[in-house]
């Protein structure tokens, strides 16, 4: 959150409705305004079926919007029908939702160099990306990289998923969902990769999750989605300081903040919005020794 | 531009909730009525006899209230298959076939390749034939669910079980099929966009740029017949866990009796069906 940097994917008043003009037509995204600015971190958090997933997918191009509204990536205009979206997908790596989906090679090394090789790097490059990119996750290069795609279990699909991913060596990249299915620790592991990432690689961050203490901790602004529309957006403490509002969304506050409000109820206001059990740590000694 | 929307193209194995006459007749009736029409299908080879069979299948479609829009537009990823047979047709079958109902004219002729008044009536009935055949599919299984035509097909094979015929594994196959066109197609989605995502490139080759579409094709078929057969395991798996044995002694919840208008729809079918078959050497073209 210190200084920001210039938009990289700007949104505006997005629309999008599949198998439109077809029986089975769903009108998923009904005005959606966001940005993302180079290097932070940015949260969308909404109920089942809101429409984040398909909000992302429109960051690289995955669905490219026809109706109203206007996504620009990285000074793109993506409804261009000129526009090479494979530069813009290099640029913007997405992590599906159900990382399952996302792999097809059969060994998990090929799968991670799917992309460099789609990208024509040399043989020797590919390999030093492949490696960069699993230990950026946290996967054994030697005892992974001949294991069969299908054979790994769900926690350590998503890590090849996202391995996949980075391979490209992204400037943004969109987690959607990823650390569902993992172990508690595992995904700690995960976050602070993530914020490893961010934080000595520049790696611009969008973190989908209804996973309010996981987002608490990372994301620097938080975008509301409900219904297909951005109804709220402000920095974690902000959005977090609002636990009615969000209740209204169908969601919830991460557990120390409850803690917060539930104190400020009893007569004993907190200096600040706690957002991870360090800061509420930190605020109720302060509390204590005044 | 690319565009990862095929479930947008398949209408054979989708259904639509509805309620119109169409939706409620019995799943036999239904079955009974396409089998009429299919065969009448394969006699007609004249362009009045095609007529009224297109548009009786019509007709059942506007009763329906299926969108015809969205109909006719599962047949356009075949279109570019269609063209090339059509065109095979027409210049290559120019003697194979003398014109129904009209003298035999050839318009232009080189080497092995002609066009006559035959191969254009080839080719314009073997349309309509094809779109008979497939607004009637279209119609059965956007109309009726996976298990009232597997209960159709179970109950009308019945007959046939004291001669050893399986019907319930039959009908338990076919809807099997059926239900996983739909999913074939959110899978081929799933994995494209997976692959585009990391700089695989669908969006050049026309329609027409067959070679090039087919390389980008095979990338997409290993994964996908990977997760066929894993969704066939699980299948199996789940069946299992829900003590499926097969056929012998199954009681159902649901009995269908045929109404009246069943009687009448099939009625109506037969006698139009007689009707076109004794008539079919007797119309002017
Ligand atoms: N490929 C698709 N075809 C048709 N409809 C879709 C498709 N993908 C999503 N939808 C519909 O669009 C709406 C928004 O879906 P989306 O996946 O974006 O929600 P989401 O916010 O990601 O939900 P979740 O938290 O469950 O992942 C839903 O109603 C969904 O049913
Ligand atoms: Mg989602």
């Amino acid at each position: 959150m210190d200084t920001r940097g210039r938009v990289i994917i700007q949104v505006n008043d997005l629309h999008h409705t599949y198998l439109s003009g077809t029986p089975l037509e769903v009108k998923a995204l009904k005005g959606v305004t966001m940005e993302v600015y180079e290097g932070e971190i940015v949260g969308i958090i909404g109920r089942t079926g809101a429409g984040k997933s398909t909000i992302v997918q429109h960051f690289n191009g995955l669905i490219r919007n026809r109706e109203r509204g206007r996504v620009v990536v990285d000074g793109h205009d993506m409804a261009d029908p000129s526009l090479d979206v494979r530069t813009i997908r290099q640029k913007v790596g997405l992590v599906f939702q159900h990382p399952e989906q996302q792999l097809f090679e059969r060994l998990v090394g090929d799968d991670i160099a799917f992309g460099p090789k789609k990208m024509g790097l040399p043989p020797e490059v590919r390999r030093e990306r492949v490696r960069w990119a699993m230990e950026m996750v946290g996967l054994d290069f030697e005892k992974f990289k001949d294991r069969f795609t299908f054979s790994l279990s769900g926690g350590e699909m998503r890590k090849v998923a996202i391995a996949g991913v980075l391979a490209l060596q992204p400037k943004v990249l969109i987690l959607d969902e990823s650390t569902t299915g993992i172990d508690p620790r595992g995904r700690k592991e995960l976050l602070s990769r993530m914020l490893n990432l961010n934080r000595e690689h520049g790696v611009t961050l969008v973190f989908v999750s209804s996973n309010m203490d996981e987002v608490a901790s990372i994301a620097d602004r938080i975008y509301v989605i409900d219904d297909g529309r951005t109804v709220m957006h402000g920095t974690a403490r902000e959005i977090f300081a609002q636990p009615e509002v969000l209740r209204r969304y169908g969601l919830g506050v991460p557990h120390v903040t409850t803690v917060a409000h539930r104190l400020a109820q009893d007569g004993i206001p907190m200096p600040r919005v706690p957002l991870t059990v360090a800061e509420a740590e930190e605020d109720i000694w302060k509390i204590l020794s005044s | 531009m690319e565009n990862f929307e095929f479930l947008r193209n398949v209408t054979i194995g989708q259904y639509f909730q509805g309620d119109s006459i169409i939706h409620r007749l019995d799943p036999r009736a239904k079955i009974t009525i396409l089998l009429i029409l299919v065969v009448v299908n394969s006699f007609i080879l004249s362009f009045t006899g095609n007529v009224l069979l297109l548009s009786w299948c019509i007709a059942l479609v506007l009763l329906s209230g299926i969108s015809f829009r969205f109909m006719l537009s599962g047949i356009k990823p075949a279109l570019p298959l269609i063209v090339i047979f059509a065109l095979m047709q027409l210049f290559f079958y120019g003697d194979a076939y003398p014109p129904y109902g009209m003298e035999s004219v050839t318009y232009w002729r080189w080497g092995i390749m002609s066009i006559t008044n035959g191969s254009i009536q080839l080719v314009i009935v073997t349309l309509m034939r094809f779109l008979e055949i497939f607004f009637l599919v279209s119609l059965l299984t956007s109309t009726t669910t996976t298990t009232n035509i597997a209960y159709a097909i179970e109950s009308m094979l019945e007959p046939f079980q004291r001669l050893r015929v399986p019907a319930q594994e039959i009908s338990l196959i076919g809807t099997i099929a059926l239900r996983f066109v739909p999913i074939f197609a959110e899978q081929m989605e799933i994995i494209m966009k997976a692959q585009a995502s990391r700089g695989a490139d669908f969006g050049e080759g026309g329609v027409f740029q067959f070679v090039k579409r087919t390389r980008q094709m095979v990338t997409l078929i290993v994964p996908l017949f990977v997760d066929a057969f894993r969704r066939a395991e699980d299948l199996i798996l789940a069946m299992d866990a829900r003590c499926y044995t097969g056929g012998r002694g199954r009681t159902k919840i649901v009995r269908f009796h045929m109404q009246r208008v069943d009687l009448l729809f099939i009625a109506f079918t037969a006698v139009f069906g007689v009707l076109i078959m004794v008539f079919r050497n007797h119309f002017p073209i």
